[in-house]
């Protein structure tokens, strides 16, 4: 698992290299700050067609102007990684057309998870006034001279004089406070900017200073519609580090409250695309049903949004005596109401009017943008982590993955309302089975991993969630770092806008179901 | 006259499809409500015994704690919540000096109830408790002292 | 049945022996005007509460059940905030207009609502082109929200004006032919002989297939003047927030509010003039008995009902439907209920020249 650095001069071509042997799906650029060595990164890349996997880290020798060249036009997503990188490691990616920051503000000083970063508050005070947002993109490149620096090739104002709008980041839609700056022609988008970073609240700096148990807590705020998930992610990145095995009663209970979290955030989402589109009946219907899977949730784990379940070694505590009962009663009330959601909203002409063809992103855009999750496999891209790399107990239980083809918001809205079929159905063949067992594995009292690179993943609710471990064997991580799921699909925004109105920028908001504390982070 | 035939099939399946969705709701309509009428149900009101509202400290009949003041707690919250104030007392039998809790303060205000404090508890002093109905009018009234 | 008509007359008269005829004249106004805004206020309350009540039932709740019983003062209280809420003055705007705006819009729907026939005599207005002058009194309301949105100097405002005006002004065509379509079947545009004429049977079945389908039109086109879902795009709150209302604030929010409600009852009041017979009660031809109890239910009674049943059915469909694009909606207009319009009145035109009407 230990890849070898590669030096920044080879870097572009041995991922061109990659690239045309089928690694088409970049999964994340992880910044590193590895002290004296340098600043770098790590890509991690996988085919999607054979699931291989790599990974690639390349280190810059200098911590003055740290320089890597972009990749952006390999895989698309890179634009926004890259940015993120540059933004917390001042790294410059070359030939980049738009380095500019993604979370931070434009005048922040520093870049916040280099090891040397001064966190005294002299330097970066609450500041009080407003942003001026940044108009102007750069793109960065090295001169071919000797003296080779680096310097802005050219730079693009973002917007001429053209009627822009914001929406958000106190908007209905943005579900959240993302925000879009938008450019208009009357009703039709010409283009978008998007402004991320409102809610970011430094997680993977904090985790740098927290024990593992500590940064359990993180997990579930992150996205905080599949905090099951992510916590489970955490979990099994901790435990494949330790060694641990969770007992078959562990993996019964995690996969369950995986689904029914799942069932959850698919619910919200249906509720809301809904809500967006002008159905308040069907989002009240939608969110009555949800309090269902919250009413069990609080049952066993004590929480509702945040549960605080999953635990290193196990779950927090074991499951109710009457846990199987509810969960069999909601499994078979939830199926018929699924009946009245199709025929108040989903076969509603007016809701079909909206959504077909509206919004298209193809297979092609979907694998170079990262697309994972619901978003992706309506776009016909078979990306479930549950069945690419299987865990917990996902190769034991049948369950299809649902693809559709057609990419457009329509098929982003049927794919989440079959995926609650499925989940049901994988929830129905575990529910009577779960074997007798501990539910916890005794763990030492102070968790340590051993030194090394660890990473795990989950299929999220709304995507592949992943989790990067860089230990030094110390209590607390030398870097974490977490795959957003919803960055990639704020990402290909612009891509897929192309000719909307502002009507259909709202459905495929909607659709594309992100959730913003998780791409902030 | 194809064109005719779209044309009126378009407006018999809109209708069709509205004329369902309209069904629905109409079902809905005469269906119980599901509103939740808090705090007029408070009686019938029942909160999971899991539920993480507050943390407090089980005692006993005689108000005893089971608290030995060793800082697990404090070191394990993520957000300084807890704060143990100690002094130590001699024990009038062995003669030999002990530390014993003297304040065991809680700030709910910043708690995010990731439970590690009970779950490192050696003792089971702590615990949490469903008593959600916190809302208070000043910041300081979340600060709350636990042990009697 | 009593003819609310001989009551005014009566007081005319008294007031015109004890005054002179200026005076008298005068004072019949203010009486009369104070008596139609009362009444604007109050239907206006009973329908928000209407509104929310039924939404609440459509969507599984309870709705407002806290200020008082079944929360029956709940509107009330609303009014009061929003009477003692400040009227904010936004920064760089028309001044003028934006101020302007709202009673523009309030206007429109009062002299609209007061051409109502709420039983016989019981009208304000009533001559003979009412029909006209209700068609021309309620699209200068559609003036006010252009004006709100353009004058208050924000995005969102002035996309959600624009849409309002081209949304208004497409159905407006289609409500002008529905209107026709009952003009060319009764042969009068004035609302007291167009109820008269419905006494011995509506028009919604005398008029049969052409009646219904214009009954139809009439209340999608009229529930796109009103801006409701589904087509309640100029404000559509997922999209632009509040659409031309985001910056009024207090009371002028308020009449904008008011204005809304009122135009839904006074759709809903001309579609059960014009279709289901206004205050004349239900007769079924050779049932003399059963004809003779139902005129013993006062007109008012059952203006109120027919209107109050439309309205239900409008809220009905308001709380079912997602909230259609731009495109959809003009498109829904000049290609579907314009030419269905069209065809209909030519129907109706033929069904009456051929007699094939009850």
């Amino acid at each position: 698992m230990n890849p070898t650095f590669i030096d920044t001069e080879k870097f572009r071509a041995q991922m061109e290299e990659l690239r045309r042997n089928g690694m088409d799906f970049l999964r994340d650029i992880i910044g590193m700050d590895w002290g004296e060595e340098g600043l770098g990164a790590i890509y991690t890349l996988e085919n999607s067609s054979t699931h291989e996997t790599c990974e690639v880290a390349v280190r810059c020798t200098s911590r003055e102007t740290p320089t890597i060249a972009s990749v952006y036009d390999l895989w698309s997503v890179a634009e926004f990684y890259e940015r993120e990188v540059y933004d917390f490691f001042g790294i410059k990616f070359v030939n980049h057309p738009d380095m500019r920051r993604l979370f931070l503000r434009n005048d922040w000083v520093g870049y916040p998870l280099r090891k040397d970063y001064d966190e005294s508050e002299a330097i970066n005070p609450i500041r009080m006034e407003n942003e001026i947002p940044e108009d102007v993109q750069r793109d960065y490149e090295i001169a071919e001279d000797a003296e080779r620096e680096l310097y802005v090739k050219q730079t693009n104002k973002i917007f001429g004089d053209q009627y822009i709008i914001n929406i958000g980041p106190q908007h209905p839609a943005t579900h959240g406070v993302l925000r879009f700056r938008l450019a208009l022609d009357g009703e039709e988008i010409r283009k978008i900017d998007v402004h991320c970073g409102y809610i970011h609240r430094g997680i993977e700096k904090m985790s740098e200073k927290m024990t593992y148990p500590q940064i359990l807590a993180f997990t579930d705020r992150l996205d905080y519609l599949s905090a099951h998930q992510n916590r489970h992610a955490l979990c099994m990145c901790i435990e494949k580090a330790m060694g641990i095995e969770p007992t078959g009663r562990v993996q019964y209970i995690r996969t369950i409250m995986d689904e029914l979290q799942r069932i959850d955030s698919h619910l919200l989402f249906l509720s809301c695309a809904a809500m967006d589109l002008g159905a308040i009946t069907t989002f009240i219907y939608g969110f009555r049903d949800r309090e269902k899977v919250l009413d069990i949730f609080e049952e066993v784990t004590g929480g509702r949004l945040i549960q605080n379940y999953n635990v290193i070694g196990g779950v927090q505590a074991d499951i109710t005596p009457d846990f199987a009962r509810k969960v069999k009663e909601f499994c078979n009330y939830q199926k018929r109401k699924i009946e009245e959601y199709n025929n108040v909203f989903t076969y509603n002409t007016i809701t079909r009017k909206r959504m077909i063809g509206v919004g298209v992103l193809s297979r092609e855009d979907a694998i170079s943008y990262g697309c994972t999750g619901g978003s992706g496999r309506a776009s016909g891209w078979a990306c479930d982590v549950r069945k690419r790399h299987p865990y917990a107990l996902y190769d034991k239980v049948d369950f299809k993955e649902i693809i559709y083809n057609n990419g457009d918001c329509y098929d982003r809205f049927l794919v989440r309302i079959d995926e609650i079929l499925q989940s049901i159905h994988i929830i129905e063949q575990l529910i009577d089975n779960i074997p007798e067992g501990d539910y916890k594995v005794k763990t030492k009292p102070i968790i340590r991993i051993p030194e090394g690179r660890y990473s795990a993943a989950v299929e999220g609710s709304r995507g592949e969630f992943g989790v990067f471990i860089e230990s030094r064997g110390d209590k607390s991580p030398y870097r974490l770092k977490f795959r957003p799921m919803g960055l990639p699909l704020v990402a290909a925004m612009h891509k897929i806008l192309k000719g909307a109105k502002i009507a259909d920028l709202i459905a495929i908001g909607a659709t594309l179901d992100y959730v913003i504390p998780d791409i902030d982070r | 006259m194809e064109q005719k035939f779209t044309y009126i099939g378009k407006i018999a399946d809109t209708i069709k499809s509205l004329a369902t969705g309209l069904s629905v709701t109409m079902r809905e309509f005469f269906t119980p409500k599901v509103t939740e009428q808090y705090p007029e149900n408070r009686k019938t009101l029942k909160i999971s015994d899991r539920h993480r509202a507050m943390l407090y400290m089980p005692l006993d009949e005689e108000g005893n704690n089971r608290c030995i003041a060793c800082g697990l707690c404090q070191s394990n919250c993520p957000n300084g919540t807890i704060t143990i104030k100690t002094k130590t007392v001699v024990d009038e039998e062995t003669g030999k000096s002990k530390k014993v809790l003297e304040e065991y303060i809680y700030d709910l205000g910043s708690c995010m109830y990731c439970q590690l404090c009970v779950n490192v508890c050696p003792k089971d002093a702590i615990a949490f408790n469903n008593s959600f109905e916190n809302a208070v009018f000043d910041r300081n009234k979340l600060i709350i002292k636990l042990n009697k | 049945m009593l003819d609310f008509g001989t009551i005014t007359t009566a007081t005319d008269q008294y007031l015109h022996s004890v005054m002179p005829t200026q005076a008298a004249l005068l004072l019949e106004c203010i009486l009369v005007a104070l008596c139609a805004v009362l009444a604007y206020v109050m239907l206006a309350i009973v329908m928000i509460f209407m509104e929310r009540k039924v939404c609440a039932a459509f969507q599984c709740r309870l709705g407002p059940m806290r200020v008082g019983v079944w929360g029956l003062l709940q509107v009330f209280a609303d009014v009061f905030k929003m009477l003692i809420k400040e009227i904010i003055s936004i920064d760089r705007s028309d001044k003028l207009l934006y101020n302007l705006a709202p009673y523009l819009v309030v206007m429109s729907s009062v002299l609209t609502f007061s051409c109502l026939p709420f039983a016989q005599g019981f009208q304000v207005l009533d001559f003979n082109i009412g029909v006209f002058f209700i068609m021309a009194a309620s699209s200068f309301g559609v003036l006010g929200i252009l004006l709100a949105g353009w004058s208050s100097n924000n995005k969102y405002s002035m996309i959600g004006a624009v849409r309002s005006g081209a949304q208004m002004i497409s159905y407006e065509l289609s409500i002008g032919l529905c209107i026709l379509v009952i003009v060319v079947l009764s042969g009068t545009m004035q609302i007291s002989e167009l109820v008269e004429a419905q006494r011995d049977g509506w028009f919604i079945f005398k008029g049969h297939i052409p009646a219904f389908t214009a009954f139809i039109i009439y209340l999608i086109a009229g529930n796109a003047e009103t801006n409701r879902a589904p087509f309640d795009l100029p404000e559509a709150e997922s999209e632009l927030t509040a659409g031309f209302h985001t910056e009024y604030s207090g009371m002028h929010f308020g009449f904008f509010y008011v204005a809304e409600f009122m135009n839904l009852f006074i759709v809903a009041g001309i579609a059960s003039t014009l279709f289901l017979g206004g205050w004349a009660p239900l007769h079924i031809a050779g049932f003399g008995a059963f004809n003779a109890i139902m005129d013993y239910i006062p007109g008012s009674v059952w203006f109120l009902g027919k209107t109050f049943f439309v309205i239900w059915l409008l809220m009905w469909v308001r709380w079912t439907f997602p909230r259609m694009r731009i495109d959809q909606v003009v498109s829904l207009e000049w290609k579907y209920l314009l030419p269905i319009g069209l065809v209909n009145l030519l129907i109706m035109t033929i069904c009456v020249v051929c007699g094939w009407t009850f």
